[in-house]
């Protein structure tokens, strides 16, 4: 399968008052046609800001792309002028966020939002785009998608508007969806429904997704390969079976000891102790290793590479 | 004295939705419609609902934050809602309450220390050097340092804002903490830390727990018992481990079935519910929860079942756990399924 999105040390720093906050610092990945990859930490570890950047949507000031490279169907989009970068925004590369209430604009219809998008990319009557609006709100599961058309976002419920949300990123048929933690928002069962509904979209569109989330269950849900990250770096990357069945980093072996399970019962829980780092002081040498049992001095010392400990499977940690 | 420290009847809290020039009344938001529960001496009762389902209402009620519109409660032999204000004070020494948004719920103008001892002094629990003594061993139960209380709640972290809401929780030695959503806002990594926390002072100060959550993992790991809301009733009631090892409720099996578990080898069969839940204030008749019931009788939208032992303290409320039903249709499961078109209109 070819490459469709190759991210190459990306780094996306901001520019505060009180320093430079390194949200993003020297971050790689790809994703294939057609796949699902998973991008998994807590806040603050730069997975959104990951995403903001493949959009160019890093607001600037303060935040800034400082370095690395982002291939985009052969093009690098950290080179291409703004004009080129609208073109692929919508229409490429779509991208659905986490608060169906505050990202959608509670004035205009849910309709006229979807035919906005439509008429920009895809140079079509009012007409036009008004079916493709109805048509896409069917496909996203929505009933009476006629009546839905014409009403505004504070009259749908929070998975109804995120259905919204899916409809808008799909209606130009982008063969890459960044969706920024889509289901938090949502109760259990509407989470089930959307994830359902954006599996069955891939499938029909054959469309790559990058699920950015913190939630380990929704990434072993959708994702067929996972990066793990945290304070601004990938820290373990590979397949989905690998990284639950035999995860090779400590942080992530912490994390997936320390959530509870439904399928098993303990006494106590284990824990990371300590708190996620700020990005305006992320520690000297390995960024986990205030939190870390199994750190040694060379770990206070310097950074570890990411590296191929067996194929496909990259960890960084020298004491993996 | 009694094992039984909490005892909830009927609880109703009907929410006026006023409209017009003259703010008539047009209905009501029932948003805790005929609650019915107890919490025994020391033991942790979980409550697990999506939201809307009046979860978070029923806290406020046993608490008294809100004005009860039918029912009683009764705190250990106590009718609490036929409580003065004198009482209630005395009351609210027992009961105690941490909020989910670790943010919103500290005073950012007070120290934490101020925060502490303000709820030790009003209580009259101790004066002079003995509050800052106080202050000074609650944060350390809570797992921060005495230096903290100069502090203010904006120069912690999320976590430790949760550890501070525990500590002004047990400033005054209750008997009683509701914890509404108390990890929903943290990170995955901080919330094992908060869990056992909460899991340590229980045994230390023979806490008794109300654990409100929508995270069902969650709840399963620290509750002996679990009440499945749905739409302000209890749908189901049972031990922990035997409430998700044989969930009974057509809702309570397809809440669990949509846990997405984190284990890709483990992909289970998920029980899609079809549309939303609801509006509280146009609740379906009969049963809640038919309009999405896949295994729903015809006479499910007429009658409104009753929460009902099914033994060993396994309570259910839907019409295919009766006696009637059971002994109709000869087995469970039987049911009739209805696929109709008015649950797709949602």
């Amino acid at each position: 399968m070819g490459k469709l999105l190759e991210v190459k040390d990306l780094k996306t720093y901001f520019f505060l008052d009180e320093g430079v906050a390194k949200a993003v610092d020297g971050v790689s990945f790809h994703v294939d046609k057609g796949e699902t990859l998973g991008l998994v930490g807590e806040s603050g570890c730069g997975k959104s800001v990951s995403a903001l950047s493949i959009m160019r949507l890093i607001p600037d000031p303060p935040g800034k792309i400082v370095g690395g490279q982002i291939i985009l169907g052969g093009k690098n989009v950290l080179e291409l002028e703004d004009k080129q970068v609208r073109d692929i925004r919508g229409n490429e590369v779509s991208m659905i966020f986490q608060e169906p209430m505050t990202s959608l604009n509670p004035v205009f219809t849910c309709g006229s939002q979807i035919e906005e998008a439509v008429i920009l990319h895809q140079k079509v009557s009012k007409k036009e785009a008004r079916q493709k609006a109805i048509e896409m709100l069917g496909l996203v599961g929505i009933p009476a998608p006629e009546q839905r058309v014409r009403e505004y976002p504070h009259q749908l419920s929070g998975g109804m508007r995120q259905r919204v949300m899916i409809a808008m990123a799909l209606s130009c048929n982008p063969s890459l969806l960044l969706a920024d933690e889509p289901t938090t928002a949502l109760d259990v069962t509407i989470q089930a429904q959307i994830l359902e509904l954006l599996e069955r979209l891939q499938r029909e569109l054959h469309m790559a997704v990058i699920m950015i989330t913190h939630d380990l269950g929704v990434i072993a849900e959708v994702a067929s390969r996972v990066a793990v990250m945290y304070a601004g770096k990938i820290v373990e990357y590979a397949g989905v079976q690998e990284v639950f069945n035999t995860p090779r980093h400590p942080y992530t072996q912490g994390l997936l000891i320390s959530i509870p399970k439904l399928t098993e019962s303990k006494d106590r829980l284990a824990v990371i102790p300590g708190m996620v780092p700020n990005p305006l002081a992320f520690p000297q040498g390995c960024k986990f290793h205030p939190r870390c049992s199994r750190a040694i001095a060379e770990c206070r010392k310097a950074e570890p590479d990411l590296r191929e400990l067996v194929p496909d499977h990259w960890v960084r940690c020298f004491r993996a | 004295m009694t094992d039984m420290l909490l005892e909830v009847k009927n609880l109703k809290k009907h929410f006026p939705i006023r409209k017009g020039l003259f703010s008539r009344i047009v209905g009501h938001v029932k948003a805790v419609d005929g609650l019915d529960l107890f919490i025994k001496r020391g033991e942790t009762l979980g409550l697990v609902g999506e939201s809307g389902c009046g979860k978070t209402t029923a806290g406020r009620l046993i608490l008294r934050l809100l004005d009860v519109t039918e029912g009683s409660v009764t705190f250990d032999g106590r009718d609490v809602l036929a409580m003065g204000r004198k009482e209630l004070r005395a009351l609210r020494r027992e009961m105690q309450i941490i909020f989910q948004d670790p943010y919103g719920s500290l005073n950012p103008r007070m120290t934490v220390g101020g925060m502490l001892s303000e709820a030790i002094r009003i209580h009259k629990l101790a004066s002079g050097d003995a509050v800052k003594k106080r202050v000074a061993e609650l944060l350390e139960i809570v797992g921060l340092s005495p230096h903290h209380s100069r502090r203010y709640p904006h120069e912690f972290s999320g976590g430790q804002r949760q550890r501070i809401g525990v500590a002004r929780a047990l400033a005054v030695n209750p008997k009683f903490i509701i914890a509404d959503e108390p990890v929903s806002a943290l990170d995955v990594s901080i919330q094992a830390q908060i869990i056992n926390l909460l899991q340590d002072l229980q045994k230390q100060f023979q806490l008794t727990y109300l654990f409100i959550a929508h995270d069902l993992s969650v709840v399963k790991h620290i509750s002996d018992r679990v009440a499945v809301m749905y739409l302000g009733r209890i749908v189901e009631l049972a031990e922990s481990s035997r409430l998700y090892e044989s969930p009974k409720h057509p809702y309570t099996r397809a809440l669990m079935s949509a846990v997405p578990i984190a284990d890709p080898g483990a992909k289970g069969k998920r029980i899609i519910l079809l549309g939303d839940v609801p509006s509280p204030a146009n609740p379906p008749s009969g049963c809640p929860f038919h309009p999405r019931c896949r295994e729903r009788l015809p006479r499910c939208d007429k009658v409104v079942p009753q929460l009902r032992d099914q033994g060993d303290g396994h309570y259910v409320s839907c019409l295919l756990y009766t006696p009637e039903f059971q002994s109709s249709s000869g087995r469970l499961g039987k049911s009739v399924i209805i696929d109709s078109d008015d649950q797709k209109k949602g």
